[in-house]
């Protein structure tokens, strides 16, 4: 076991920064920029598929223009520019009190994010036959309305999957937003690990809330394709409703 | 398009890939090289190295953050090392006779990856102090004091570190400023602590006082006095009361063989006038250890 004591680990650091405020607080951080950057990621991002998919070519332009900017790009670079860029170019006092380095990383991440949901919210819409559209014509609907009533309905279930994805990733990824100083789980454990040279243990600590929090989203994305599912007999099992058939309730919610 | 005619297509474009990926490898093998940092063609050891296991490959590999002028940098345009901490560690490769690499790493990993082998010493600009001494040995080599850099004409009247209390600061990830902060938060600020800001690397720090994100910059006099110069005048530096701590060279607390040949190269440096060549270059004198 002489290896093992070599190991300079401290497993009551781990204990005493479980359940640490700081790491607490920076947990939240990470759960609000990430939620809030997919809300607007993911309502933007169905704004630009539909346009993509609409016959305006101007309309199909600037989303395949805006797609292609932001992919293009990595997202650290985009913090970069929008954060620090736009304080230089912008030295009005207003501007500069309002856009902080939380709001700047919550709508740089969300932009970013639509780029990529537009492209998911395509595939979505292209899965449902195009002879759907034409038939929901011929009853008299827009095409907006077609595509509000018929198709976007049956998108989101070919959607949700890459969404979930989407989610867990942007989860782990709002650490880059350190670049321009926002403070979420993976750089406060970096920051403790920097002042009390406990590096391996608090990456432990903020290992282990990672692994918490996207196996709840994983749980959460499982209940939501089972909600979407229309066939009974092909509603996928959840941990859930699993649950529910153990303890005797009724099979097949 | 055929089945047949888009194989044929796949297979142009892999090869097309894997060109472009060989051109790229072949790249970086020539940037290795030219990042390197051989010293002088080594003179004979005045220094009996013999019995320092790092050096026995003829070469003192150094890590270090090199983002920190006038400490270390890099040339605008280049991959070479530049800096007051880059010359003296030339000259005291020199001194023992070897080669001299910089190895590029982040501050705040600069102690763990010194004590998991990466480098045989760290030369960063590392003041010493008591929790770092826990982990690494150091040499003394240089007296810098701290600098505190703020928009033009300081509109928060910062005279000294206390004048922090109720200010957003912008300080580099690992560092004594960093640490210096949390405690005047827990000594002095009361309620009315300072906001510090942490950054991976220190111009970061300082782009975020000239956008005006935060009030303050905190770091080490010579590269408060660079910023507030290369600022256009948009920046200036106030220097409050000096840190008694000097600048070390950390090795590891097994290396002793090499701690000491690092000590006598030190001097060596010192006796043959190069040390005051080297402040002389970077218009740091003032800032000579005796």
């Amino acid at each position: 076991m002489d290896w093992l004591l070599a190991v300079r680990f401290d497993v009551d650091t781990v204990g005493d920064f479980l359940f640490h405020p700081i790491i607490l607080r920076a947990m939240r951080e990470t759960l609000y920029i990430t939620l809030l950057a997919m809300v607007l990621g993911i309502a933007l991002g169905i704004v630009l598929a539909v346009m993509r998919a609409s016959r305006n070519s101007i309309a199909s332009a600037v989303a395949g223009t805006y797609v292609w900017f932001w992919r293009a790009t990595p997202v650290v670079l985009q913090l970069l520019i929008m954060y620090f860029g736009l304080r230089q170019l912008i030295e009005d006092d207003l501007f500069r009190d309002n856009w902080t380095r939380w709001r700047a990383a919550v709508i740089t991440f969300g932009l970013n994010e639509a780029a990529y949901m537009a492209e998911i919210v395509r595939g979505g819409i292209l899965s449902v036959e195009s002879g759907q559209m034409d038939a929901a014509k011929s009853l008299g609907m827009t095409n907006l309305q077609a595509m509000r009533r018929v198709i976007l309905p049956q998108a989101l279930r070919v959607v949700v999957p890459p969404t979930g994805n989407e989610l867990i990733a942007m989860l782990k990824n709002t650490s880059v937003a350190f670049a321009i100083g926002v403070v979420e789980l993976m750089n406060a454990a970096k920051i403790q690990a920097a002042q009390s040279f406990k590096v391996m243990e608090l990456y432990t600590v903020a290992a282990f809330w990672y692994l918490v929090l996207v196996s709840i989203f994983s749980l959460l994305q499982a209940e939501l394709e089972r909600a979407l599912t229309i066939s009974e007999r092909e509603r996928p099992e959840t941990l859930f409703s699993r649950a529910l058939t153990l303890m005797g309730g009724r099979r097949g919610i | 398009m055929s089945p047949r005619s888009l194989s044929r297509t796949s297979l142009i474009l892999l090869v097309l890939a894997l060109a472009a990926v060989l051109a790229f490898a072949a790249c970086k093998d020539d940037k290795k090289e030219a990042g390197k940092t051989p010293s002088a063609s080594p003179t004979p050891a005045a220094i009996d190295i013999s019995g320092v296991p790092e050096l026995a490959d003829g070469k003192l590999l150094i890590g270090s953050d090199i983002a920190y002028a006038p400490l270390e940098f890099y040339q605008t345009g280049t991959e070479t090392p530049d800096g007051l901490d880059v010359d003296l560690a030339k000259a005291i490769a020199e001194a023992l006779g070897v080669q001299v690499e910089f190895v590029n790493s982040g501050f705040d990993g600069l102690i763990e990856a010194l004590n998991t082998d990466e480098f045989d010493a760290v030369m960063s600009a590392m003041t010493i102090d008591a929790d770092r001494s826990k982990l690494v040995d150091f040499v003394p080599y240089l007296n810098v004091g701290v600098g505190i850099v703020v928009p033009a004409d300081n509109p928060n009247n910062i005279a000294g570190l206390e004048d922090l209390c109720g200010l957003t600061v912008a300080v580099q990830l690992g560092t004594v400023q960093e640490k210096g902060l949390k405690a005047l938060n827990d000594e002095t600020c009361g309620d009315n602590d300072v906001k510090i800001v942490t950054f991976d690397t220190n111009p970061l720090a300082v782009e975020d006082v000239s956008t005006g994100g935060a009030d303050a910059n905190y770091s080490d006099f010579p590269v408060a006095f660079l910023d507030a110069q290369q600022s256009e005048g948009r920046l200036e530096v106030v220097e409050p009361a000096p840190n008694p701590q000097p600048y070390g060279i950390a090795v590891r607390k097994s290396s002793t063989e090499l701690k000491g040949a690092l000590t006598q190269a030190l001097l060596a440096v010192k006796g043959s006038g190069k040390y005051d060549d080297v402040l002389a270059k970077w218009n740091l004198e003032s800032t000579a250890l005796p």
